[in-house]
């Protein structure tokens, strides 16, 4: 059992997540092995938001697997708060990017399924559940079930689901980009104004350098695949609160939007090239 | 609103229109076979008449005489039904659970299901005598696999995100069975419901007319032994009559269970994002 809490390990300068020289290989055809990520070393300070981008296919929900416990790296290891992670990560709520809530349960019955199998009586598992509806807007939607709500509100309710369990750490992989623009607007606003009142760490994995620039602290550049691995740490110091509706069109955004972009062009050209040279094989 | 409104009122007349031509059918088909075997180009002796198919139902209904015999028919069936379908389910459960174990057996699982069951009935009525057991064992026989195949399928396809994002939850194993794989292979499970319950009263008639005491096969199989042409035909559709009922009854529990699945004919959009 984990005895640190987060704070006591804040104060001892431990990351909530570290990932040392973390490898994922994979079965490839013809028996041979893919490498999709290499000798990933990355630490992430508790409360802090971390954004990864990085070519698609290069590794970046991979990495998440792998800090939600869901996947083993082949060498290296995963920390969690100092303690080298086995088996699921209690500690983490995950927002996959597919649609994940339980299709036979109504909304609110997906929202109190982690405080339920955590044995938290029925009647205080809903009261939670409501008031986290209440404030991702859908609580009229309380007794709809899944396929009745449109993708938008589904990872409202995916998110709610996650957050109502108070992890410490919330893994989010591309959460917003099947939505329409104003949709995801909004919804990149709610997230800030949920996480700016917690503690909570988060790794936001996007292929959107806009988006990851408005959201978080910290802006991490993977390399194209095969055998990914984080090429560039960039330190966002825009002050917060965010007007996310505006902060696109600030001097300094659009400064570490071209400091970021030129590295994060050459990988996502490398990617580019070395697909179409596998397409031409 | 208009354009929803719209397909709605063409929905409903579409439906009316099925109705009436499915009614119309029926009424066509018995008005045609009751005047051909009236005017005599059709021997009744062998062929019947709708007229008087019906007075003999009105003589089983109302004499009582055909209560007990659908009724043993109706028993046979649900036990045949409610044994297959939980060995089923089991076995189900189990081998999509146990690759290794599915690996073993599935080449006997192919084997026993390709024997034509008829053959069997004598077998059974050897083993297990004229009552109800063997018709029984007849049952479980063609249930067990329909029902198994399809929770082995549901198991087996359980949607893995959802799997994941129930562990990330805090999912133990017997809890993920409760939450997610049991669920998710109802959905299946009950997919293969209408033709097995269908198959288990199939079983039952087909084993009472093999060998039987009562029972509906059995009513089919006297009238068969002395040319009533009229008793096979009215035993046949009282038989078609209880089946529909059985599988209306099926429907309204699967409506109740599986509510969280859109409807076939087309999911209704939510009305905000
Ligand atoms: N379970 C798996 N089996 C085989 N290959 C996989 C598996 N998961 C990911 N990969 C491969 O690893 C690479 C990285 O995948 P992923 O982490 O999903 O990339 P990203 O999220 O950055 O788009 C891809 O080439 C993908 O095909
Ligand atoms: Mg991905």
């Amino acid at each position: 059992m984990t005895v640190t809490t987060p704070s006591a390990a804040a104060r001892e300068g431990v990351p909530a997540i570290r990932l040392r020289g973390a490898t994922r290989t994979f079965a490839a055809a013809s028996g041979s092995r893919y490498t999709a990520v290499q000798d990933v070393t990355l630490d992430i300070d508790e409360g802090r938001f971390v954004a990864v981008v990085g070519p698609s296919g290069c590794g970046k929900s991979t990495i998440l697997n792998m800090v939600a416990g869901l996947m083993e790296p082949t060498s290296g290891t995963v920390e969690i708060y100092g303690e080298r992670l086995q088996g699921i990560n209690p500690r983490a709520g995950y927002i996959f990017q597919q649609d994940a809530l339980l299709p036979w349960k109504t909304v609110i019955e997906n929202v109190m399924l982690g405080l339920i199998l955590r044995g938290v009586p029925r009647k205080e598992a809903r009261a939670q559940g409501m008031a986290w509806l209440e404030r991702v807007g859908l609580a009229p939607f309380a007794d709809r079930f899944p396929y009745q709500l449109s993708g938008g509100m589904r990872k409202r309710v995916t998110i709610a689901q996650h957050w109502v369990t108070d992890p410490d750490i919330l893994l989010m992989d591309e959460p917003f980009s099947a939505l329409d623009v104003q949709t995801r607007q909004m919804m990149e606003a709610e997230l800030l104004a949920i996480w700016s009142g917690s503690r909570k760490t988060v790794m936001f994995v996007t292929h959107d350098l806009e988006e990851a620039i408005a959201l978080a602290d910290e802006v991490v550049v993977m390399s194209a695949g095969p055998a990914s691995r984080v090429v560039g740490r960039y330190t966002v110091d825009l002050p917060r609160p965010r007007n996310l509706m505006d902060i696109r069109m600030e001097p300094h955004f659009m400064e570490l939007y071209g400091e970021i972009w030129s590295r994060l062009r050459e990988e996502v050209l490398k990617s580019h090239e070395r697909s179409r040279a596998l397409g031409r094989q | 609103m208009s354009e929803a409104g719209l397909s709605a009122g063409s929905e409903r007349r579409r439906r009316g229109l099925v109705t009436t031509a499915q009614v119309g059918i029926a009424v066509l088909f018995l008005a045609a076979w009751q005047g051909l075997t009236a005017v005599g180009w059709l021997d009744p002796f062998f062929f019947s008449m709708p007229s008087r198919v019906l007075v003999r139902m009105w003589e089983w209904v109302s004499t009582g005489y055909i209560w007990r015999h659908l009724a043993v028919t109706l028993w046979e069936a649900l036990l045949a039904f409610l044994l297959g379908a939980l060995l089923g389910v089991i076995m189900g459960f189990i081998l999509a659970r146990i690759r290794i174990l599915a690996e073993i057996i599935e080449p006997y699982i192919q084997m026993l299901n390709s024997i034509p069951r008829l053959i069997l009935g004598p077998i059974f009525t050897l083993w297990f005598g004229l009552g109800v057991a063997s018709k029984v064992a007849f049952g479980v026989t063609i249930v067990f696999f329909i029902v198994f195949y399809s929770t082995y399928q549901g198991v087996r396809e359980v949607d893995a995100v959802v799997l994941n994002n129930a562990r990330m939850l805090g999912a133990s194993e017997r809890q993920l069975l409760r939450h997610v794989l049991i669920p998710s292979a109802l959905s299946w499970i009950f997919s293969s419901l209408h033709t097995s319950i269908g198959m288990a009263i199939v079983g039952a008639v087909v084993g009472e007319y093999l060998g039987a005491a009562r029972g509906m096969g059995y009513l089919i199989a006297q009238a068969q032994g002395v040319f009533d042409t009229t008793g096979m035909f009215a035993g046949m559709v009282m038989m078609a009559l209880a089946v529909l009922v059985v599988d209306y009854l099926v429907r309204q529990l699967e409506r109740r269970l599986l509510r969280w699945k859109p409807a076939a004919g087309g999911a209704w959009q939510a009305d905000a994002s």
